[in-house]
């Protein structure tokens, strides 16, 4: 499958760098979760130091094949960038992908001896990688629990339009052969007796449920929950979905499961259903952009009532609604108008409304409202020893943010390991 | 549709100029084709590509061009290992010939290199007989030079130059003639000096300047390189103009002889510069070789709305403008000068905070949390390095007399403050 955007020339790269002002105590570094020490990699990129430009890219970001495709850059680094005051913002993220796709992770690595102490980390997600990476190079012994494959909701996830499995598997290859002692690819049941075992545990489990949408007609034939489809069609297999395709939601995967449906079969109408309009639309304007340069359509203003059908979907009831004032993260709320309902003609619904946390597993970790795990300034969690970290604790973010709090949580276990609290 | 477009014709050695831009004896000058075209767009003039007699072969070894600059701007310098052109004087002859007739207009000239005496007077007086308007004399061709020693140009010793330029000008008669020297000696002034003593019309100031172009960083052989092996450049092109403007300057300043200018121009503004120190016309070719002989429609209407903007009659008005207010350091007053940023313009990316940080006197303030720069007056002493790093061209260098402010220098260097 071909990517959407091809890696930058070394020759785009090169003018595409000299744009770059070399600001001082750089915004866009502030702005970027992972604090990628952005002027200082592109100058690298100018001056030809590709392997310079690496190893500062490495060194504060564990997944930079993948934010290199996927980070949503307007949302951070570029949306601060001083140039685009003088014209537009310097292509970041395509610079930062151009230097992952031109060198070697590994070359050149030093690591310290790993004698400072054992960490299990649980959940091989962005969250659970960066965490891993950090107490290895400050001299952990550090055993990966993932019961799927490691590297989490982009590889499960992102389409590989944007996120080949070629790079995917290059990042996670890295990452375990160099980081991790041992991969264990089990489901842990009892954190307690884990914790038992080593010195601290993290725990980066993400979501690992479906959000439900309450209304009948969810048991028929061709009705999907978002995350199985994306699984399927990622391992390799058609969809095997219908002619006309109704998704549900409005988020990044909702947006990205219909494009990929789109690609599969490109006379099979693919629309996204949601209760807001344009402008509410929580996936990233580029997701936006490319499903709608693959022909995915839109029913905005459109609440679900029910899944119409019999043993097998015939269509989608729903009813049309009106925007209102804004809520507090500034899209407007909407409100279905009586007697306005109408039913959308499909055979396949596919449900994208968000993921929660699974609160049955772990009993005995302290949790918030909605399932989410409840930590300190310190991301311990009310086990001593426990920390926790990414969307498992803050809900869904993005892949930079959960590196991001893995970095910081790998901080804090060094602190605590030291302290010889045990 | 047709604008008003200020006149530009002057007359100069006797020889009617439409415009001050003339083909350098290059390239572009190299083939009856070329210079045709060229003369067809709108240049004044050529000086047709160096030719010398029959017998002395010229083996010219490619790849001969390089460049250095950055990936945006890849032609800072432009360099050669080019040696004359390989056509003989009889057929440079016949283009004079065919080019006068086809552009009486037009100044038709001819640049030559020779030996002994012989080769010289016999070169003018093919080209005198041919019609040429005027002989450029090449006494500084950076690469297989036939001047006193090997690897020395003629224009390097004021013996030499002084008794060449007496031969050369001895049969020409009234043809004009002009001088081609290097920027590359001692004192520049001694070399104007014994040419206007032989008697010659004019120098054109300058040639190309002995460069190495580079090191290729892999294979450590010299840029450009053939099988291994590489020679020095002749360096022409943008990175040149200063060197060229000093060296002007100083012909104009010291010796009262005509100046046509060569060497980096790459745009009107840059023609102002020569003239405005004492050039009376400016000869081009890294700029045609880069962006084609089309660029003198911007050469002509910039310089014209130039004129008309500063209320000059023609080019000549500007010749030797700059030259009063060019002096020795130790001749300028001291003012109390002191940097102004204007922070409407400001775009907040630390380059001035940084580069006084590291390089100057530690007088700019940085506000990290509104991104703002501010210049610690008692600190500052107007040396105008901030300004040259900004971006945005934000900065100021003033001195303050209670509400009288002078503004020492604006704009980005290169902008003619525009």
């Amino acid at each position: 499958m071909d990517e959407f955007e091809k890696t930058l020339t070394g020759q785009q790269a090169a003018i595409e760098a000299e744009r770059c002002l070399y600001c001082h105590e750089a915004p866009c570094q502030n702005a970027c979760p992972a604090h990628v020490p952005i002027p200082e990699f592109i100058l690298s990129i100018r001056t030809g130091n590709l392997h310079g430009a690496r190893v500062l890219l490495q060194s504060a970001h564990p997944l930079i094949e993948t934010c290199g495709r996927i980070c949503p850059e307007e949302g951070f680094c570029q949306s601060v960038c001083t140039r685009a005051k003088i014209d537009k913002p310097v292509c970041i993220r395509e610079l930062h992908r151009f230097v992952t796709d031109a060198t070697d992770p590994a070359d050149g690595l030093v690591l310290p001896p790993a004698v400072s102490g054992t960490v299990a980390v649980v959940g091989g997600g962005p969250a659970g990688l960066a965490c891993m990476r950090e107490l290895r190079c400050l001299g952990f012994t550090c055993d990966l629990f993932e019961q799927r494959s490691v590297g989490g909701v982009p590889g499960q996830e992102v389409s590989q339009m944007r996120y080949p499995r070629t790079a995917e598997e290059r990042e996670t290859r890295h990452l375990t052969s160099l980081f991790a002692s041992h991969v264990y690819a089990e489901r842990v049941t009892d954190i307690a007796s884990l914790r038992g075992r080593y010195d601290a545990v993290f725990v980066a489990t993400g979501l690992a449920l479906e959000v439900e949408l309450r209304i009948d007609g969810t048991e028929l034939a061709g009705v999907w929950h978002a995350r199985d489809l994306l699984r399927k069609m990622k391992s390799g297999s058609l969809s095997g979905t219908g002619r006309r395709v109704g998704v549900i939601g409005g988020g990044n995967v909702a947006v990205e499961i219909a494009s990929m449906l789109r690609e599969e079969d490109q006379t099979r109408d693919v629309i996204i259903v949601y209760r807001r309009g344009i402008k509410e639309l929580r996936a990233f304007r580029k997701e936006i952009d490319e499903a709608t340069a693959l022909g995915v359509t839109y029913q905005f203003l459109a609440v679900p009532d029910r899944i119409v059908g019999e043993g097998c979907v015939h269509g989608l009831e729903v009813t049309q609604a009106r925007l209102c004032e804004e809520d507090e993260s500034g899209r407007c709320r909407f409100e279905p108008l009586p007697g306005s309902h109408f039913t959308i003609p499909l055979d396949t619904v596919v449900i994208a409304v968000g993921q929660r946390a699974d609160d049955g597993v772990f009993p005995g970790l302290g949790r918030r409202s909605g399932g989410f795990i409840d930590v300190g300034e310190d991301m311990q969690t009310n086990i001593a020893g426990i920390f926790a970290g990414g969307d498992a604790v803050h809900g869904a973010q993005t892949v930079v943010e959960a590196v991001a709090d893995g970095k910081k949580a790998a901080e804090f276990i060094a602190a605590y390991v030291a302290g010889g609290r045990r | 549709m047709t604008y008003h477009q200020h006149d530009l014709s002057y007359d100069w050695l006797g020889i009617h100029l439409e415009n001050p831009f003339i083909l350098s004896a290059a390239p572009p000058t190299d083939e009856l084709d070329m210079a045709r075209d060229g003369l067809a767009a709108g240049w004044a003039g050529v000086v047709l590509k160096t030719t010398s007699v029959e017998g002395n072969p010229v083996r010219l070894k490619y790849p001969m061009m390089s460049s250095f600059g950055t990936a945006s701007h890849k032609i800072c310098g432009l360099g050669n290992i080019d040696l004359i052109s390989q056509y003989h004087i009889n057929d440079v002859c016949d283009r004079v010939a065919a080019l006068k007739r086809e552009f009486p207009s037009k100044m038709i000239a001819a640049s030559i290199m020779g030996s002994r005496k012989e080769d010289w007077q016999s070169l003018v007086w093919q080209l005198r007989r041919a019609g040429a308007d005027l002989i450029e004399c090449s006494f500084s061709c950076p690469q297989g030079s036939m001047g006193e020693a090997p690897g020395r140009m003629l224009a390097q010793s004021v013996e030499a130059t002084e008794k060449v330029a007496r031969w050369v000008k001895e049969a020409a008669e009234n043809t004009p003639v002009l001088i081609k020297i290097t920027p590359q000696v001692t004192d520049i002034v001694e070399v104007a000096r014994v040419l206007k003593r032989a008697g010659v019309d004019g120098v054109t100031a300058s040639n190309s300047v002995p460069a190495l172009m580079g090191v290729d960083i892999e294979t450590l052989e010299p840029r450009p390189s053939i099988f291994g092996a590489g020679a020095y450049s002749g360096m022409t092109g943008m990175a040149i103009k200063p060197l060229t403007l000093r060296t002007i300057a100083e012909i104009a300043r010291n010796v009262d002889i005509i100046i046509s200018g060569n060497g980096g121009a790459y745009s009107w503004g840059d023609v102002v510069e020569l003239m405005a120190v004492g050039a009376s016309n400016v000869q081009f070719c890294t700029l045609p070789m880069h962006y084609g002989f089309g660029v003198i429609r911007d050469l002509t209407s910039g310089l014209a709305g130039y004129l008309d903007r500063k209320g000059f009659a023609g080019p000549m008005d500007i010749v030797g403008k700059a030259l009063s207010r060019i002096k020795g350091q130790e001749e300028l007053v001291a003012p109390h000068s002191r940097a102004t940023i204007d922070l409407d313009t400001c775009v907040g990316c630390g380059n001035c905070f940084r580069a006084c940080r590291d390089g100057a006197h530690r007088a700019i303030d940085w506000d990290s949390e509104k991104r703002q720069p501010s210049v610690d007056r008692d600190k500052c002493v107007g040396c105008a390095q901030c300004m040259q790093v900004c971006p945005v061209s934000a900065i100021s260098i003033r001195e303050e007399f209670g509400d009288n402010v002078h503004t020492f220098a604006y704009g980005i260097p290169g902008e003619h403050g525009r």
